[in-house]
Parts: C-alpha cells; structure tokens; sequence
C-alpha cells in the first residue's frame, strides 16, 4: 500500500513537473469570447499546442477600447504579451520604438495575400504583422425607407449628389433619419470618412509621407459630410459605427456604411449594397484596413510566438476565421470564389479591394486620428467650414511628421 | 543603552518610513525625473530640459485648466448645497427616519462604473429616458443627445458627479449635525427663535468646520475626478469635458508621451498643493473665528 502510495505521489509529481515545465505564451485579443471568430481561433490554438506540447497559450480578450493600450502599456512597462492582435496602424508606432520583431514571409507567401493588405502592415522594408482582420465597407441601404420616400429601390445611390438627395427625401417623408453618421472621437469615426474621401479621390499622405490633407478633394469630401449631417441622426458627435448598427437594424436610419459583418447584424431589414458612392472628383473606393497579429520583442518566447502567429494565419485557417467574422478574406484562396456563389452579397466587398486605399501610417497615429477627427466633428456639428477644418487638420498633421 | 533607548523608536518608525518612500516619495521623484524628459515608447530617453512645460502651455493648457476649475466648482458647490439639505432633511424628526437614511446610500454604494454606464444610457438620445420624457412632455420634438454637444455633456457629466456625491457629503454633514448638542436648540427655542433661525444661527456656525473641511476634500477628489468623465465622454465632444486629469491621462496612457504626461502630473500637484494651502490657511481663519462667535 505504502509502495503504491508513493508510485502515485511520483506520477502526480511528474504530471505536475511536467504542468510546470510548460512556457505560457500570453496573447491578447480585442472583443469578446463569444466573437464568432473566438471559438474558431481557440481550436486552432489548442491545435497548435498539441503540436508544440511544451508551450501553454494564455489568451486575454478585452474590449475593442481597451485591448491596444493594455498591450502597448505592458509592452512599455517591460512586461509585454508574448503576442497581441493591434490594429495595423499601431504597427508603425511600436516598429519605431523597438517593441516588435519584424515578420519573415517568403515570396509565396507574400503573394497569396492582397498586396494592398500588406502593405498596411510594411515600412521600412519590412513586414511587422501578420494581417488577421481585413475589412472593406459598402453602403447598406434600407429599401422600405427609401420606397417609403418614393425614391427608387433597383439600386442604391451611386455618387454623392444622390446620396444627399436620397437621405434629404427620407428625412423629410418618412421621419427616420436619411444618414447614419459615426462622429465620436474614437477610431472609426475617421475610418468612415476616409471611404468618403477616398472616394472622392483626396489623401492623407502621399507615398513618402508627406501630408497632402490640404486638398480640393478633402475639402469637397468634408462638404459632403457636413451637409449629410443635416439629414443625420440628431447628435452624429455620441455615435460610433457600433452604436448605429442598431439604430439601421430598427429602421431608424436609411443609410450607413459598414464592413461585411454588420449583414449579420441588420435584423430584418430588406436592405441593399452597394459600393461607397463616388463623389464629384473621385471613383468609388474604400478604406483597406486590417488589424494584425504582432509578435513582442523581448519575452524570449519571440520564435514560438511567430511561429503561432503563423500557424494561425495560415491561408485555409485564416479563411475559417474571415468567414466566421464576416470578414473580407485577406489571402487570395480557391474558397473565396464558393462563398461569392453562395452569398452574392459578399461581392461588393471584395470588388471594392483594388480600388481601396490603405489607412495612413503615421507614427503618432492617435494624434493623427484626434487631428481628423476634431476636424470631421466641428464640420458635422456646423462649428467650422469645411475648408477651415481641413487646413488646420492639415497643419496638426504636418507637425506630426516633424 | 540610553543611547540605544533613544533609537528604539525611531527604528520602530522605519518600516513606515520605508514603505511612504517607495509608494509616495519615489513615485513622485520619478514624475518629477521623467517631466524633464522625451520619455515615450522610444528605447532611448533624452533629457529636454524645460521643454514639455513650454510645450504644455503653447497647447492651449490654460482652457483645460479653467474648465477644470469651472467643473470642480460647479460640482463641489453643488454637492455641498445639495449635501446639506438632504442631511437636515434626515436630521429632521420625522417617522421613517432610518429608511430615508438607506434610501440616499444607492449612489454611493454602487460601484461607480455601474452608476455612470445608468446615466449614460440615461443621456442616450434614442433609447434614454431623459431625452424620451421630454418628448413626451412636448419640450422636444426629436432625440436630443446628451453627449453629442459640448454644454450638455459638460452639464451632464456634473450631474452625474454630484449625484455620485451627495450621500456622502450628506452623511458627513448628518454626523457633525448630530453632535450639536441639543440644548442650544432648547435655549434657541426657548428665545422664540424660528425653525430657519436656529438653522442660521446654530446649525450653521457649528457645522463651519465640517463644511470647510468636506468642502477642502471634495474638491481634491473632484479635481482629481477620472473615472466619471472618462466613461461618459472621455474629455469630448471635442474636448468640452477635458479636465486637467483627463488631458494628463490622455497625453500619458493614450499617446504613450511620458514625459509630457508627467510634466501635466506636476502641474496638477502644484495646482492642488497651492489651493490646499490656501485653503488650509483660510480653513484655520475661519476656525478660529468659529471658536470665538459669540
């Protein structure tokens, strides 16, 4: 009994040992678990640590809000996640200060994604993520609204004189608000109106960097939202694109933009797609944007985490996870032409990638976001002219890149 | 060993002296260290000089600090007011007393974060009740949202300050209230002195201290309020709501410029170290004044 005793001991204490002897690998991601794309993920974690028995991966999920600064600040603080997912713009910023390892890809690997997509995530020569998020964003129309208004339901508005007529119709006729515009400070109340403005052919930065937000384009573009925000929901400036999922799904607005996930969220809705419309000196575009998987320096377990980062990312997996988010597929697999057949709406999505343009990578790019924003929010409340606002953004944008 | 006697207690002394130096003493030299630098995400660090309090004042600081002591006054006046009436309310001998006591607990017994999420829902112009009861009412003919404009956000994050407040402010004044000692209301009384009048000339001299004294922490914790505006607004629409903190937090936590962030720290503790001074020094007028009304 004694000797069986002790055995058991032993083997406990192995198992132990053996529980010990594992490195944990800490990543933290953005939303929630009970993200469509979590439980995708998870499998293929666990896939992975059944392959590398020796490392154990923590996964932290925070509020979209939160999950970028907590991992920037444990990165200052020398405390970093062994990985994070970041939204690509960070990438720049954390590249500069040393924080994150550079990403090989080999040429093939290079060329099955969008060249547009790596570029969000390329400075200096180098890839600093592995995109894992990639959104383009289309106009969702309701088609009962805009019946209700007389107005015609075979397409949707193509340029932005008819968008401004059809939200000026709706407003007046039906009592819903014709537009559904994100103006709080937070990121993508830039991001939506950078589709309008690429839209209409304007820019950020030029390819070397140089800031070119003093333009003609920007400031049509930035008209444009201002006179949208006459036919808007009452207060633009309290909503961010989440909150005004909701308001579309009710019928409560006619018209907003959004990436391919807000499909599942448009309740029963009879709405249409179509690509942004283009305005009066541009074609229809969007913004590419992507979020990535970076990979910290200085943990020691940089080389387990690449190599994670990687399995995850992989063209087959990726394309699991862009499905389950609704997301735009970021690598150029055979599966992307079956869930065109099977889900047409999917297309104005992908037709929308080569005329997009990337986000602009500024290394300071919360300042470069508080500069669009403040100028997007005194154009849509009437404080500011269009071209006021331009110019000065333009001026906080050129003191940046001093 | 007289010697060794007269070290004992000092020694005694050292455990809490250690502990003030590393979590007081030490972060504060560190702020002060890194104000005179470029500190951010950058590997290296380079000293600046006094280039970030330049900086900070070429940046428009002397709006946020105004803003912030607008706030910090509209608040602390209004919890004070408030405060106290609801605490002679509850000092008033009326059937129920004990109950009323519970009943204005809610505010500050829910964790903060749970009461302002409540009136930020309660500000939302199409789903909160605010907005819909003047609609009702006919006050307004479509959703108005609390946080979109710049004087409604300032008012509402106010508002729910002091809501956050009162109870405590009022349970402060309660206790001091409760020490009066009931003679002197019997001796008032007995003058044919008014109800309003023992207040005036009672209550009121007698509770000085205290309201001097919650009113000097008040507006400490007020001034160095972040959690409600933070949630609410996080310092916007377009900075209406950013206070001295929030602008601290931002510049610090939000765009990783340390240097900057701890330059806008010292500024706060030399703002709150000059006030509390003068405040303290006023406090110890009005004391003594209090201690020779006749």
């Amino acid at each position: 009994m004694q000797l069986k005793t002790l055995l058991l001991a032993g083997v406990l204490s192995g198992v132990a040992f053996a529980a010990q002897a594992q490195t944990t690998l800490t990543f933290i991601n953005c939303g929630g678990k009970d993200d469509p794309t979590a439980p995708v993920q998870a499998k293929h974690i666990a896939e992975w640590e059944k392959a590398n028995p020796t490392f154990r991966v923590a996964e932290e999920y925070l509020p979209w809000g939160q999950c970028q600064e907590r991992a920037t600040t444990l990165a200052g603080a020398r405390n970093a996640p062994a990985l994070a997912y970041m939204g690509s713009r960070t990438v720049r910023m954390l590249g500069a200060a040393d924080m994150i390892v550079p990403v090989s890809l080999s040429d093939e690997e290079k060329a099955s994604y969008e060249q547009s997509v790596l570029a969000t995530v390329s400075f200096d020569g180098k890839e600093w993520g592995l995109p894992r998020a990639f959104s383009t964003k289309a106009l969702y129309w309701n088609k009962d609204l805009f019946a209700k208004a007389g107005l015609p339901t075979d397409k949707g508005p193509q340029t932005f004189e008819e968008v401004l007529a059809a939200a000026k119709a709706i407003k007046e006729k039906t009592g819903a608000a014709g537009f559904g515009i994100p103006a709080a400070s937070f990121d993508n109340t830039m991001h939506e109106f950078l589709n309008w403005l690429y839209s209409n052919g304007g820019s950020v930065v030029d390819a070397e960097g140089k800031v070119t937000f003093d333009s003609k384009e920007n400031v049509e573009a930035l008209e444009f939202y201002g006179e949208l925000a006459k036919y808007a929901q009452p207060g633009p400036v309290a909503y961010d694109r989440a909150k005004l999922e909701p308001l579309f799904a009710e019928g409560a607005i006619a018209m907003y933009t959004n990436g391919g996930w807000g499909r599942a969220r448009a309740g029963n809705v009879n709405y249409g797609l179509e690509m942004i419309p283009a305005g009066p000196s541009g074609k229809k575009s969007t913004l590419l944007i992507t979020d990535s998987i970076v990979v910290f320096k200085g943990t020691g377990v940089e080389e387990a985490a690449l190599d994670l980062a990687k399995y995850l990312t992989t063209p087959e997996r990726q394309f699991e996870i862009d499905v389950a988010g609704g997301w735009t597929p970021i690598r150029n697999v055979a599966g992307v032409k079956d869930i065109v057949a099977k889900d047409p709406s999917w297309t104005v999505f992908i037709d929308a990638i080569p005329t997009g343009g990337p986000e602009p990578l500024m290394v300071d790019y919360i300042a470069m976001q508080d500069a669009m924003n403040e100028a997007i929010q005194s154009v849509v409340t009437g404080d500011v002219a269009a071209k006021d606002a331009v110019k000065k953004a333009a001026e906080a944008l050129a003191d940046l890149n001093n | 060993m007289t010697r060794r006697r007269d070290l004992f207690p000092y020694l005694l002394l050292l455990p809490a002296l250690a502990l003030t130096l590393a979590i007081v003493a030490w972060p504060l030299a560190e702020t002060f260290r890194l104000s005179f630098t470029d500190a951010s995400m950058k590997p290296v660090t380079t000293y600046v000089g006094f280039a970030n309090y330049a900086k900070i004042f070429r940046s428009g600081f002397e709006e946020i600090i105004g803003r912030t002591l607008l706030w910090a006054s509209l608040s602390v006046s209004l919890k004070i007011l408030l405060g106290l009436l609801v605490a002679v309310l509850l000092n008033a001998a009326v059937p129920g007393r004990a109950l009323f006591r519970i009943l204005v607990m809610p505010p500050w017994i829910v964790p903060i974060a749970i009461g302002v999420f409540m009136w930020s829902w309660m500000y939302n112009g199409q789903f909160g009740m605010i907005s819909g009861l003047l609609q009702r009412f006919g006050l307004i003919s479509e959703p108005f949202e609390f946080m979109a404009y710049g004087t409604s956000s300032f008012i509402a994050t106010v508002v729910t300050d002091v809501w956050i407040g009162v109870p405590l402010v009022s349970l402060y004044f309660l206790a001091a209230m409760q020490g009066i000692s009931k003679e002197l209301y019997e001796a008032a009384w007995v003058d044919g002195a008014s109800r309003l009048y023992r207040f005036r000339r009672v209550t009121l001299p007698l509770l000085l201290p205290s309201i001097a004294t919650m009113a000097l922490l008040s507006a400490i914790w007020t001034f160095n309020s972040f959690d409600i505006i933070w949630i609410l607004t996080e310092g916007g629409p377009r900075g209406a709501t950013t206070t001295m903190i929030i602008d601290t937090y931002k510049t610090a936590i939000s765009r990783f410029r340390y240097g900057e962030g701890a330059a806008r720290a010292v500024l706060i503790l030399l703002f709150l170290s000059a006030f509390t001074s003068v405040y303290v020094y006023l406090l110890l007028r009005l004391t003594r004044k209090g201690g020779t009304h006749d």
